[in-house]
């Protein structure tokens, strides 16, 4: 089974994340920048079936020249090759336009199972596996807590906010996972020391076919017009547990309706 | 002159730090005070190759050098949760072997360094011989095909979970009946070897012992290097990774202490505004990162010395970073106590903890007065003292 494992290069969510002043995008160069913190579940969920039913993890990122960090941390834990696709036009892409980059880059690439995080903790729209299963015509099960597969059928617990589904389909297929699907592992001193001997193919857009006019600022379906940081926080109410502390804290609790 | 570490050590560390974030330092008090050991830490570590990272690689170890090894002891105490025991086994242990046991030897000890299943401590000091190792009176004599090692070594970490203890004895010249030392490979369950625990002042999980040795008996082939001309390059072939990577231990610390500290006062406000606000708290906050910063770069220095081969300049390097680690990381837990108030003193903020390892830090493995001897008479040109 080949597997490709989308990986992606976000401002560390820990420190301080801005976007740009210019041109509202996400600021990269200012920022620490590690692995889509999702994307780990995924690595670590493709290199589990491997071991368990043998084929080939390769790890797939669209993202700037500074990705190849995050892209070589990834090999470390253990997966066999990478791509990554960078080009100046792709600054500025939507999540459209991004779909169809890394749709075309699978398809080149051929999956029988494509994994990514159920979301970027940067974008955090969480539409891009549904994009890339469609324009790939796969099935998508996403938001996965478990996954099995059994030769050719594949079966995931989907996640939901009251408890989860089970969802079944056949390879090819694209699945995303949540965080709460295994732990993922530490690079070992060894997968660390072999990471930048692994084969690292790197492709343009025109490599995927594709003109620089659908992606970038020219070919964004949405664009960010205006940003400004998030209000401080307010000073909470305080109630204090005097006589009439119980009510107060009633009343404040039925004003914001959650009684 | 190039101050970037190479991706791979930069790897190393980030994957280092995160697993010792994983355990932390709350995981380390509560195993000290439980009297128990960092067992799961150690373990994990060297299922990833962390502890055998210095190793060669034909014995299964990692192939990188005291750099690296350096790095897994400053990311973990870092983190709050420090493994004493890398000064010992890997640092000095393993490396006495790798460079002066012979071929079986190594491929009988060195493998399991690699993968970090065995661990093995290191006697030298003695009640009589501390700062002054000329005055060693554990003694080895040839009998058969064994030595027999009698005599007493104090203050020597993890040996109850160690399977092994690197004696340096003293061994009569066959030829001019001078005494010189000798290393021996002996088990801690050895009969006639008895410890003793020594009760001290420093939340660890690694304690220290008194040990006995009446009689013991060591099989010739458990002597290091089987010749004893070999005792004397082999014991200084351990010195600089013991004080590189203890160096690089009291950094991490320093660096843990530190970031406490600075979480804390750029929160807690006494006067409407956060602590940090005010000088005299954050300069001595500064002051110390500073101190951290310059021992850093001392003990990189070393490290990439030692790992150059040019053993002689890294030997003073060596104990430069280990005087300014320990003086950095001992202010830097001062300070960090002082910035915390009387949540300082607390076990719950993890500061005051640090306070025993941290003094130890100035007397061992080798004390400051003895680095400062060392500096004066051989860097400087000043009459020995002592
Ligand atoms: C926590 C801890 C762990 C240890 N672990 C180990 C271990 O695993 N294995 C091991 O072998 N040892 C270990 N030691 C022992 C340590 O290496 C010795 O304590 C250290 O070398 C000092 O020797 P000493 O205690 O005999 O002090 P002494 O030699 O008695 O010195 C006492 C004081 O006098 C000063 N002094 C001595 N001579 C001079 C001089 N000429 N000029 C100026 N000042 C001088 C010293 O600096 C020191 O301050 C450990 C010690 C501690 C505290």
């Amino acid at each position: 089974m080949k597997i490709v494992v989308l990986v992606k290069q976000v401002p560390d969510s820990g420190a301080d994340r801005n976007l740009r002043s210019d041109d509202n995008t996400v600021d990269r160069a200012s920022a620490s920048n590690v692995i889509n913190e999702m994307d780990e579940y995924a690595i670590e969920e493709a290199l589990r079936l491997q071991e368990a039913h043998g084929g080939e993890v390769v790890i797939l990122t669209v993202g700037p020249d500074r990705a190849t960090e995050s892209i070589r941390k990834a090999l470390s834990m253990g997966p066999d090759s990478a791509v990554h696709v960078v080009d100046d036009a792709l600054h500025g892409s939507c999540a459209v336009a991004t779909s169809k980059v890394l749709a075309a880059a699978i398809a080149q690439q051929g999956a029988d199972l494509v994994i990514c995080g159920a979301e970027s903790t940067d974008g955090r729209v969480q539409v891009l596996p549904h994009m890339i299963a469609e324009r790939l015509g796969i099935a998508a099960l996403t938001g996965a807590r478990k996954l099995t597969v059994d030769g050719t059928s594949l079966t995931i617990e989907r996640q939901t906010d009251e408890g989860y589904e089970v969802v079944t389909a056949s390879t090819p297929a694209l699945v995303s996972v949540w965080d709460t699907i295994n732990d993922p592992r530490y690079p070992s001193f060894k997968g660390i020391m072999a990471a930048k001997k692994k084969p690292l193919q790197t492709l343009s857009l025109g490599d995927l076919g594709i003109a620089a006019g659908e992606v970038g600022f020219d070919g964004a379906t949405s664009t960010v017009v205006e940003h400004s940081k998030r209000p401080p926080r307010q000073a909470g109410n305080k109630i204090d547990a005097g006589d009439d502390g119980g009510s107060k804290l009633v009343e404040y609790l039925a004003s914001e309706k959650f009684v | 002159m190039d101050f970037d570490y190479t991706s791979e050590q930069q790897d190393l560390r980030d994957a280092v730090a995160k697993l010792g974030k994983r355990y932390g330092h709350e995981y380390f008090v509560r195993k000290a005070k439980a009297g128990e050991h960092s067992d799961e830490l150690w373990d994990e570590a060297a299922r990833l190759g962390y502890l055998g990272v210095s190793v060669p690689e034909e014995f299964g170890g990692g192939g990188g050098g005291i750099t690296e090894l350096a790095i897994v002891c400053e990311e973990l105490a870092a983190a709050g949760a420090p493994l004493l025991l890398l000064v010992v086994s890997p640092a000095i242990a393993a490396t006495i072997v790798s460079r002066h046991g012979t071929a079986a030897q190594r491929a009988r000890w060195l493998p399991g360094f690699a993968d970090g299943t065995r661990k093995v401590c290191f006697a030298i000091t003695e009640p009589d011989a501390g700062s002054n190792f000329h005055k060693l009176s554990t003694v080895a004599r040839r009998d058969g095909d064994d030595y027999v090692i009698t005599g007493r070594k104090v203050y020597i970490s993890g040996v109850d979970e160690c399977s092994q203890v690197v004696v340096v004895a003293r061994m009569a010249d066959e030829r001019t009946g001078k005494l010189k030392p000798a290393l021996f490979m002996v088990p801690t369950d050895a009969p006639g070897l008895t410890l003793s625990k020594l009760d001290m002042e420093i939340v660890s999980p690694e304690n220290q012992f008194l040990l006995f040795f009446d009689e013991v008996r060591v099989p010739a082939a458990d002597l290091i290097g089987e010749d004893p001309e070999a005792g004397l390059p082999a014991l200084f072939s351990g010195l600089n990774p013991e004080r590189i990577t203890v160096a690089a231990m009291a950094c991490g610390t320093a660096r843990y202490a530190l970031e406490r500290a600075s979480t804390y006062t750029a929160t807690r406000s006494v006067w409407g505004r956060p602590i940090g606000s005010h000088q005299g708290v954050a300069h001595p906050m500064a002051h110390a990162h500073i101190q951290v910063e310059l021992a850093r770069l001392m003990v990189a220095k070393a490290a990439a010395l030692y790992d150059a081969g040019r053993d002689l300049e890294a030997g003073v390097n060596a104990n430069m970073a280990k005087y300014a680690s320990a003086e950095a990381s001992a202010l830097a837990v001062d300070t960090a106590i002082q910035a915390h108030g009387g949540n300082g003193m607390t076990t719950e903020y993890g500061v005051a903890t640090l306070l025993g390892a941290t003094r130890a830090g100035r007397i061992a493995p080798v004390s400051r007065e003895m680095i400062l001897n060392f500096v004066a008479q051989h860097l400087m040109g000043q009459e020995k003292s002592y």
